[in-house]
């Protein structure tokens, strides 16, 4: 079955979408796809087809999505805790990933004509290996589409996610790209594996339960507003300046105007600091994916 | 074609308001029907043994009235399958109505719920802190009386308390006011302290996992996860709570603290009770 089902809506269907459309919509929709065994278990079939059902209802929202302009989704495919499940059914999971992520590279040309790129999320190094390969050849494949976005948590949990961030920075001061004053609210946004997208506007989980099951935490608590990290970033910057002066100055106290311009400029390296750090992020992330499509080229 | 729509979708909008504020209505009245009815039915029942036995003594004297509350609060926590170790009210309105989220807070003491977080995201309950615990100690006295009140006695947390264990083995109950600094905040103030110690290279960063974090923003060992958030108000959003520590929590809305009483609280526990926790299996 396709990622994303093709056909139009019905009549109603259209007539519904336009009529909310009008209203405000959200730009981001995160899913949890949750119930494919209770649902298996009420129609009597067995569990892999219960997950491979939901992948199907999967590929028929995004197609609704699309109708509702709506272009960025994320779903809770598969959490770290998953594994523990009996091997077998993990094992099934892997298998259906695998066939979807080999249908998707076959369906390229589908994809680039929706401009749709695909994100994984999650720690990929605990998945088998050919998965990874398979994963990483997709990612790569769809990387510059950038019309709709879909972002597949698979082997992620928000706390990894958010672990993994902070020791990415950790990794950034071991490398000396950044300093531990550098770290802040909004460096830590940009070092998640969702970096690259907004934080969702509509969290919707299937099947009744209420509970996050640790997705999506940070981006779900609400941002301080956009003042309120400026001013305290600009604080923090005032009071690392402050620190540096006192060690590493020649004992003068500064004018106003030789104050600004130094806050100015610390400002302005620290910016370029980060900026750097980024990138080498980035390239890493990036490296890691190519070194997999490679890999799976030889092979 | 486009205004139409438009048109089309305002009205829809009217209709949901309507259908909501209907429903809130009909909720306030049927609570306040159900009263009268109550109250109609007893007095009805009473008024014949009132009048065949002279010599009745008042049936509901008010000390006796605290005892027999406080035992029934007490027996409806034994009844429940599970119960919550932490529970947090996330209020999420604008008006807070202390006497009314002191209430909640004693019920889930008399209850038998350990741990209990008071949050709002403007950091409100933070600033005034002595006011709601005031307000707490004087419901306290109110509801459970002088006896129940030594019988669950509480405990005020405020942050970065080095709560020392054994005093939690004397408490009934610890009360926590929260605010959104103990959110992201906390989180990247504890990836400041482990990126530090990197600097310092008192850790590498291959060290930073998901345990080291955890043990940094775990303020008192003791201290468990909240199990249950009640929410009241009408925004749909955790605004902020304990991001890191919402994981396995269950969410449950209620409509508003105002005027809240202990059936809703029970029935939210209720439904809590029901809930089935896979942890992923």
């Amino acid at each position: 079955m396709s990622w994303i089902r093709e056909g139009e809506l019905n009549l109603i269907e259209k007539l519904s979408a336009n009529i909310l459309k009008a209203g405000p919509m959200p730009k981001h929709v995160a899913f949890i796809m949750d119930g494919n065994r209770r649902y298996a278990r009420k129609r009597q079939v067995e569990r892999q087809e219960g997950h491979t059902q939901g992948f199907d209802k999967l590929a028929e929202t995004l197609r609704w999505c699309l109708n509702l302009s709506i272009h960025e989704v994320t779903v809770y495919a598969f959490s770290i805790e998953n594994f523990k499940r009996s091997k077998d059914e993990v094992d099934g999971l892997m298998e259906l990933a695998k066939q979807k992520f080999i249908r998707l590279l076959e369906e390229q040309d589908n994809l680039e004509k929706h401009g749709v790129c695909i994100r994984v999320l999650g720690d990929l190094t605990l998945l088998p290996l050919d998965l990874q390969q398979h994963i990483a050849r997709a990612v790569v494949a769809t990387r510059t589409h950038n019309k709709c976005f879909l972002n597949v948590c698979f082997a992620y949990t928000s706390r990894h996610e958010i672990a993994n961030a902070v020791g990415e920075m950790a990794w950034g001061v071991e490398q000396g790209l950044i300093k531990s004053s550098d770290v802040s609210e909004a460096l830590l946004s940009r070092c998640l594996y969702s970096s690259n997208s907004p934080n969702p506007d509509l969290l919707i989980r299937t099947s009744g339960e209420v509970r996050l099951s640790d997705f999506l935490l940070w981006q779900k608590a609400r941002d301080q507003h956009r003042e309120g990290q400026a001013l305290q970033q600009h604080e923090a910057d005032r009071a690392c300046l402050a620190d540096l002066l006192q060690h590493h100055g020649n004992g003068k106290p500064l004018d106003a105007q030789r104050r600004r311009e130094a806050l100015l400029n610390y400002t302005a390296s620290r910016e370029e600091r980060v900026q750097d750090f980024l990138g080498a992020l980035q390239h890493k992330r990036d490296s890691f994916l190519t070194d997999l499509t490679s890999q799976a080229a030889l092979a | 074609m486009v205004h139409v729509y438009e048109f089309m979708w305002r009205v829809l909008h009217v209709l949901l308001h309507i259908h909501r504020t209907f429903i809130t209505l009909f909720r306030i009245r049927l609570r306040n029907w159900n009263g009268q009815l109550w109250s109609r039915a007893l007095a009805a029942l009473l008024v014949p043994i009132a009048l065949s036995f002279p010599k009745q003594k008042k049936l509901v004297p008010a000390p006796g009235k605290r005892v027999g509350r406080r035992y029934r609060w007490g027996a409806d926590g034994k009844s429940l399958e599970k119960l919550p170790d932490h529970i947090g009210l996330l209020i999420a309105e604008e008006e807070p109505r202390y006497t009314d989220i002191a209430n909640l807070v004693v019920w889930c003491m008399a209850v038998g719920i350990s741990y209990i977080s008071v949050y709002d995201n403007h950091g409100v309950f933070r600033r005034n802190n002595s006011r709601l615990m005031e307000e707490i100690l004087k419901q306290q006295q109110e509801l459970l009386g002088l006896e129940g009140s030594k019988q669950h006695s509480v405990e005020f947390l405020s942050n970065g308390t080095d709560k020392q264990d054994h005093q939690v083995l004397s408490c009934q109950s610890v009360v926590k006011v929260l605010s959104p600094d103990d959110g992201k905040l906390r989180i990247v103030q504890a990836a400041q302290e482990l990126c530090r110690a990197v600097e310092q290279m008192e850790k590498t960063a291959k060290d930073i996992n998901v345990t080291v974090l955890d043990s940094l923003l775990r303020e008192s060992k003791t201290t468990p996860d909240p199990d249950l958030v009640l929410k009241f108000g009408p925004v749909e959003s955790t605004l902020g709570f304990l991001p890191w520590h919402i994981r396995l929590t269950e969410f449950i809305s209620l409509p508003s603290h105002v005027d809240v009483s202990y059936e809703d609280l029970f029935s939210a526990l209720q439904h809590y009770a029901s809930c089935e926790q896979r942890l992923g299996k």
